[in-house]
Parts: C-alpha cells; sequence; structure tokens
C-alpha cells in the first residue's frame, strides 16, 4: 500500500513503515520493554511481605508483669508476691537501678529497648540479674562472656546441671529458645542441647551473678502452667530466698535519648563519603554531557489556524443558546425556497418576494401530495413554537423539497 | 567546548576507588588524571576554527519535492578533523540527516549531502553549521557553530496544473488553431477567404467579394494581448482554512493556472498580493517567464491577519494600468469586508475594467445545511443556510454592478476560474 503511493509531503514519512502505530501498539511496546522493571518490582513487594509476615511478632505488653493477656507475665508476678516476694516493677533503667539492692534479682526483659547508657547502668547494678532472652548488645555488656549459639525447637528433659532453680523445676516447656555457650571461666550450663550449648546459663560476673534464659515462654501467662516453668519463674526470680524482685520492662527510649548521638555522616566510612563525592562529580559531568546541544533550538514560525467555516459554527451556537427559532426557521424557509423556485420553473428573484408567496405555495403544493394549507404553514408560517417544533419544520421542507424535486 | 559520555562514565567508574583507598589524595589524583585527558583531548582535537564552509545544490523545490543541498568542509588546519556535524535546518524544512559523522583529513574538503523535504511553502534558510570535533581519547570536544547561507525556496505545489492541457485544448478550439472559425465569437478580424458551403453567410464581406469574383468571407479569431491583472487578497479573509489549506493557497492556485492558460492563450498577465501594502507584484513577464515569475512571487506570501484596505488596493490598481483589462481578484465573499470594503469603489473600477471575482467556498457549510437530527444539526443548518443567503445576495449585488462572480469549493476553483476566461475570452468580451 505505502509503495504504491508516490512520496508526497514530508509530513507523511513518519518512519520506515509509513503508517502511524495505533494506540495499542503503542501500549503493547512499551509494556513489553517494562515488563522486566514492573517483573522485579513485584517480587521484590512480594518478598517484603512474605518477610513481614514470617517475622515473630511481640505485643507491646509481652512480659509486662501488670498485664494479664497471654504472653504477659502477672500470674509469675502475683506468685511471687504471695510467696513473700516484694515484686516492684520498673519502667525505666535507673529506676530499675535505684529500685535494686544488693540481694535483690533484676528481671531484665526486653532489652532490645534498653539504650548504651541504660546498660552501662545495669551492669553497674547491685543486683543479681535474670537476663530473660537478650539482645546480642545487651549481653556483650551485661554478660560479656556469654554469647549466642543459635535457636533451638527442641524440648529440653532434663536440667542436666547442678543450678538449684533448675533442678528442683525438673523438666520446662521452652518452646523455641535461644541457646548459649561460654567462653571461659567456671559457668553453669543448664538444658544443653545435643550440641553442648546451653538455654540457661548462670555466670558470676563480678560480685553478682548473671542468669541468662534463652526463652521468655516459662515466664508467660500462657505457658506458665506447662511442665515446670512457674518453678523455673520463681526460683530463677529468687522467689526461694524471699528477696525482692526489680521487674524492669523498660519502655521505648525517647527520641534523642541515650543512643543515636552519633549522625550518619559519623558513622560513614571516610571512603563511602568520598564515594558519594566522586559520584556526584560524575553526575555533574555527565549532566554536562546531557546538557550540551549540538547546536541550537530552531524556532520555526508557524501559520495561524483558522478554519473559516468558524464564524457559521459561532453562529449556529448562538442561534441555538439564545432559542432563535424565528431566525433559525426563517433561514431555513428562504434556504428551501430559494432551491424549490427554480425547480418550479419561476423565476430565482420570486423566491424571496413575499408578493409571490401564494404563487409559489400553489405550485408546490399542485407537484406535492401535501394540500396548500400545509405547504403555506411550512414555506412561509410562523415561527415553531418549541425545538421539537423546528426539527419538525425542517424535515417537512426536507420532504417538499423532494417531492418536488422527484415530480 | 563539549564533554563526552566516556568521561561521566569514566568518573563514575572511578568513583570506585576512593572505597579501596579512601584518601583526600586518591580523590585529587583521579580528578588530576581526568582533567588532564581532557585538557589533552582539547590540545589534540581538530582545529574547528579552521573549517570552511561552501554550499552547493538546489535552491528551489517544490512544495512536495525533494530538494539536495550539499555542503563542504574544508579543513585548513594541520591536524585531522574528526568530528560530528550537525546542518540546522528550521523543522519545515525537512532535512535529513540530523547529524553527521565526518572525518576529514588535514588541508582536504569533505562533501556531506542533505535532502531537504520542506513540509510549508516559502523560504526555508539554514540557520548555522555546528562541529563538534572530539579529541583522540573521546573525553572532551571541541565545538564550534558556524554560519553557512543558503536558502532553499519551496515553491507552491500548483496541484491544478493537470487541469491545463484540457483548457488548452479548449482555448486551441477557441483560437481556431486545431478547428478554423466561421463566424468567430471574438472580435479580432483575421483575414479573408473563399466561401465555403456551410460558411454562415453572415459573415460575407460583401465589399470584399464585390471586388473579386468569389464570394468571399471574414474569418475572426478571439483577440490576443488583453491585458489581465490577477490580484491576491492577503488579508484575513484569506488566512481562513477550508478543509486544511488555507483560502490564500487555493487562490494562488487558482492564479496560476489562469496565468498559464492566459499566457499562453497571447494575453499580457500581471500579478498583485495586497493587503494593507503590496506583497508581492508580477509584472511586464514574457510568455515563457511568466509562471515561474509568479511561483516565485508567490512561495514566500503568508496570509496576514489584518484587514485588507480596498481603497489602497483599487488605487494601486488603478495607477498601475491605463488601459482596460481583466482585473481578476482573488478573495473571500465576506459580506462585511466586501460590502464596506469593496462595494463603494466597485464602479470607480468597473467604469474602466472588467472585474470578476473568484472566491473559495467552504464545503463544510455545505454539509452543515444538510445536516439533520437533532437540534443543534438543525440550528447549524439553518445558520449555514443563513451564510449561503448572505453569499447569495453578495453575489447578486456584485453582478448587478458588473461584476463577473466565481464562486467554487477549494478543489473546483481553479478550473472554474479558467473556465470563466475562457468563456469571456469566447464572449470576445475581453
Amino acid at each position: 500500500m505505502v509503495t504504491q503511493t508516490p512520496p508526497r509531503s514530508g509530513a507523511g514519512q513518519a518512519g520506515p513503515t509509513g503508517a502511524e502505530p495505533s494506540a495499542r501498539q503503542v501500549a503493547g511496546r512499551r509494556w513489553r520493554s517494562a515488563r522486566g522493571v514492573v517483573a522485579v518490582i513485584l517480587a521484590m513487594v512480594v518478598i517484603a511481605i512474605i518477610l513481614a509476615a514470617l517475622r515473630p511478632s511481640t505485643s507491646a505488653q509481652a512480659l509486662d508483669p501488670e498485664s494479664p493477656k497471654q504472653d504477659g507475665s502477672r500470674a509469675l508476678a502475683e506468685i511471687l508476691r504471695q510467696n513473700g516476694a516484694q515484686v516492684t516493677v520498673a519502667r525505666h533503667a535507673d529506676d530499675a537501678v535505684e529500685a535494686a539492692g544488693p540481694g535483690t534479682v533484676m528481671v531484665v526483659t526486653r532489652t532490645e529497648r534498653l539504650t548504651n547508657e541504660d546498660l552501662i547502668l545495669l551492669s553497674n547494678a547491685q543486683a543479681d540479674l535474670l537476663l530473660v532472652r537478650p539482645t546480642s548488645f545487651a549481653l556483650a555488656d551485661l554478660a560479656p562472656r556469654v554469647r549466642k549459639d543459635g535457636p533451638t525447637f527442641e524440648d529440653a528433659d532434663e536440667p542436666g546441671c547442678s543450678l538449684q532453680a533448675a533442678t528442683l523445676a525438673g523438666a520446662v516447656a521452652f518452646h523455641e529458645s535461644e541457646t548459649y555457650e561460654v567462653r571461659g571461666g567456671s559457668a553453669t550450663e543448664c538444658y544443653k542441647t545435643e550440641y553442648g550449648s546451653a538455654r540457661v546459663v548462670q555466670v558470676q560476673n563480678g560480685a553478682h551473678t548473671v542468669t541468662v534464659l534463652g526463652s521468655a515462654s516459662p515466664l508467660t501467662n500462657r505457658r506458665l502452667t506447662e511442665e515446670g516453668n512457674a518453678a523455673l519463674g520463681m526460683n530463677l526470680a529468687g522467689a526461694a530466698t524471699g528477696s525482692s524482685v526489680v521487674w524492669l520492662v523498660p519502655d521505648l527510649p525517647e527520641s534523642g535519648s541515650g543512643a543515636g548521638q552519633e549522625s550518619l555522616t559519623d558513622l560513614l566510612p571516610f571512603g563511602v563519603k568520598l564515594f558519594f563525592l566522586e559520584l556526584l562529580v560524575a553526575v555533574v559531568l555527565v549532566a554536562l554531557w546531557r546538557s550540551r546541544r549540538l547546536g541550537p533550538v530552531v524556532a520555526e514560525a508557524l501559520p495561524v489556524i483558522v478554519r473559516s467555516a468558524e464564524t457559521v459554527e459561532g453562529r449556529a451556537r448562538l442561534y441555538r443558546a439564545g432559542h432563535a427559532r424565528d431566525r433559525a426557521s426563517d433561514a431555513l424557509r428562504s434556504g428551501a425556497r430559494e432551491r424549490v423556485v427554480p425547480l418550479l420553473g419561476l423565476p430565482r428573484s420570486r423566491a424571496q418576494d413575499p408578493s409571490a408567496a401564494q404563487e409559489i405555495v400553489t405550485a408546490v403544493a399542485r407537484r406535492t401530495t401535501y394540500d396548500e394549507t400545509y405547504v403555506g404553514a411550512a414555506l412561509y408560517g410562523p415561527e415553531p413554537l418549541d425545538d421539537a417544533g423546528l426539527i419538525a419544520l425542517s424535515d417537512v421542507l426536507d420532504d417538499l423539497e423532494r417531492q418536488v424535486r422527484q415530480s | 567546548m563539549a564533554l563526552t559520555g566516556r568521561l561521566g562514565l569514566l568518573a563514575l567508574l572511578s568513583a570506585a576507588i576512593p572505597l579501596f583507598a579512601p584518601s583526600w589524595w586518591t580523590l585529587l589524583i583521579v580528578w588530576g588524571v581526568l582533567l588532564l585527558g581532557v585538557a589533552a583531548d582539547l590540545a589534540l582535537a581538530g582545529n574547528v576554527r579552521a573549517l570552511r564552509f561552501h554550499r552547493s545544490g538546489d535552491k528551489n523545490v517544490r512544495l512536495g519535492g525533494t530538494a539536495q543541498v550539499s555542503l563542504i568542509v574544508e579543513n585548513l588546519g594541520r591536524r585531522r578533523l574528526k568530528a560530528r556535524l550537525r546542518d540546522v535546518w528550521p523543522p519545515s524544512a525537512g532535512a535529513t540527516p540530523r547529524s553527521v559523522k565526518v572525518d576529514v583529513p588535514a588541508g582536504e574538503r569533505r562533501r556531506v549531502e542533505m535532502t531537504l523535504t520542506p513540509t510549508r511553502r516559502g523560504d526555508r534558510k539554514a540557520v548555522t553549521v555546528v562541529v563538534r570535533s572530539v579529541g583522540p581519547l573521546g573525553l572532551a570536544a571541541r565545538q564550534l557553530s558556524r554560519a553557512a547561507p543558503w536558502t532553499v525556496r519551496a515553491l507552491p505545489a500548483f496541484p491544478s496544473r493537470r487541469h491545463l492541457p484540457a483548457k488548452l485544448a479548449r482555448l486551441r478550439e477557441l483560437t481556431g488553431a486545431h478547428v478554423a472559425l466561421i463566424r468567430g465569437q471574438g472580435t479580432e478580424f483575421d483575414s479573408l477567404r473563399e466561401y465555403v458551403d456551410g460558411d454562415d453567410v453572415r459573415s460575407i464581406d460583401w465589399r470584399a467579394t464585390a471586388r473579386r469574383n468569389d464570394i468571399v468571407v471574414r474569418t475572426w479569431r478571439p483577440e490576443r494581448d488583453r491585458r489581465i491583472y490577477l490580484v491576491l487578497d492577503t488579508g484575513r479573509t484569506s488566512a481562513g482554512r477550508v478543509g486544511d489549506i488555507p483560502r490564500l493557497d487555493c487562490s494562488m492556485d487558482a492564479a496560476m493556472l489562469l496565468g498559464a492558460l492566459a499566457s499562453r492563450a497571447g494575453d499580457r498577465v500581471d500579478l498583485l498580493a495586497y493587503d494593507r501594502r503590496v506583497r508581492a507584484r508580477v509584472e511586464g513577464a514574457s510568455r515563457t517567464d511568466l509562471l515561474p515569475a509568479m511561483v516565485h512571487a508567490l512561495a514566500p506570501l503568508e496570509p496576514e491577519l489584518i484587514e485588507c484596505d480596498a481603497a489602497g488596493m483599487v488605487s494601486t490598481l488603478m495607477a498601475r494600468v491605463r488601459q482596460r483589462c481583466l482585473v481578476v481578484l482573488l478573495t473571500e465573499l465576506n459580506t462585511a469586508a466586501i460590502e464596506e470594503g469593496l462595494l463603494p469603489l466597485l464602479p470607480q473600477l468597473t467604469a474602466r475594467h472588467l472585474v470578476m471575482i473568484a472566491a473559495v467556498s467552504d464545503p463544510r457549510v455545505g454539509e452543515m445545511a444538510a445536516a439533520r437530527g437533532d437540534l443543534a444539526s438543525v440550528y447549524d443548518a439553518a445558520a449555514a443556510e443563513r451564510a449561503r443567503a448572505d453569499r447569495r445576495r453578495l453575489t447578486a449585488e456584485l453582478r448587478g454592478h458588473g461584476v463577473e462572480v466565481v464562486d467554487a469549493p477549494p478543489e473546483e476553483i481553479a478550473p472554474a476560474l479558467a473556465d470563466a476566461y475562457l468563456a469571456l475570452k469566447a464572449a470576445g468580451r475581453l
């Protein structure tokens, strides 16, 4: 098709194929070029959702001794109180350290909320510490010799150690638990896995004892009744000694307090900063490369585009807006007369002559199926009463003209 | 000067170096190396200032055709020039290729061929020539733009030239070049010859018959050497588009056909384009020169968005032509413009000349007049009828002044005007 037509104006020669691509083709081409990127982004979103769903969730009140919820620890706290222990709940590390004296057992939960300063405070505290599933940071500060050795899901039957709290408790339902190994020095390791790492570790850190419990489950309301959980929890918390217990459930640290004093630039290695500087320079160079045009932009003096029929269309819209049925019907009638009169064999000048009206009406009526009154009303009648009347008039005039033409 | 993408890429890759050797010195060394490369490129690149440009090729092209313009690049420098060259033309010149790679050894010259396919009528001027000479490392370039003037004139396409052979055939019938006329409808006396059976008895020349023994008839031929003055209105009404073509272009086309026809018929044709001043003029062109002269005069014409000064046009016309001639005014039958401008001046013009007005009608008005169906189209029809009535009234008024009016849609205006001219010629009214 394209090859048969000789090349005309340059506007038609858009490309080698000649034909303009349809919107569907354009959309298809864009989709094909973008689908790789879209697929990668979709895959990333799916992976992110899966990871978020798999993450173990902890509620805000986990291990809170005042919470009666499933993962709270109110039951244990109450048992301790009934056994004569004085349970103090601390929400801040400083409060906990203040409340703790020699011989006190401090239960430290939710260590991920403790700042560096809190950890230093705690490590200087007088009390014995029970760390419930501590983070690596907390472990490094509070029990430097103990290292994490990975989680285990197996049940532990026997304590297999000399720790009294454990031997009294017997079998304990740890469920999922972190395990620990101890580097150097003496330590009591209980509930060992078959690989030798322990779920409960007690070490002597300076003057006070630090016990690390790998799982929070034995302390929660939900699991307290299982196996020897209650016993283990009470014994570790020091109920047997009848001393006071400080239960630390830290609140979220306020922003700007403690950790996070260093800005991002302090944390970045020097080389990375230089890398970004160099990157900036490269971006500037690329921008300079792209911005330098090969020659100027040429302005083209374009011709005005005025459609010739614009005034006629404007007049039609004005008629319509003003409901000018009189003008419109006059124009339609005179136009019809102008075409009909020569067909009747009358001089053209009679068409717009009011005195020739009867003559024209008679002649038209003779050649159509309508009577004179009807034709007179169509060709010379009053203005239509409404818009429907105007449309009907136009149809009647067309019909008259057609019949005269065919007669 | 210009940088290249290679420099940007190099800078990007070298950004990794400080990760392995984090020191300010590393950065300074990297930057120094890049800077050195750029400096070396700028120093060793072919000298763009030592270039000379020469042009040759087509100066005219009919709209829709292609023109070849060559640009000769002469390297007067001492180094070889490896560069990207762009010959900058306005977009409507349709210049290809957009840019070319040139390799000009020192002291030599190379030719760059440009193909121009103008998309609009008129003069297309070369803007400038830009040369970007890249250094041997490809990191930086020297860039310079320099004028190399050249103008390609896109001439009107003259699509109605296909009507010319038919009209010329009719003209030959009239002039008797093919078919002998008996009683010529023209007014010029041609010759005497013997009576043949079938000749019109009214054409017998009794005086000559009396002198000889044979019956002698006079033969006639159409007048020759009449003057025709084509006047194009380039005012605001000529800007209106009929279909997608401005009225002016249709008028031009019609004027060219009429000019070509009349010059073959032996008439003298002059041309004037006027709105408030003379935009183009062709006067006193010989028969063979007329069409090229007209095409060249009309090529750069554009409609002006101002009201045409009819008084100025008439006085210009009256001052230029003393003897009787056919004035063909190519304008628009716009009621306001004609009634206020031209109509009062017509008696002055028609007293001395024969006036013909040619106007392009818009088929869109006819479409609107035939529209039926909903209310909007009936009002459209009414407005169109009103416009047609105005046009009819104006035409009648003009004819009352003794003016010939040719009113036709764009594709028919040129042949219709030629027919009107041939009719006048046949009637001996020129």
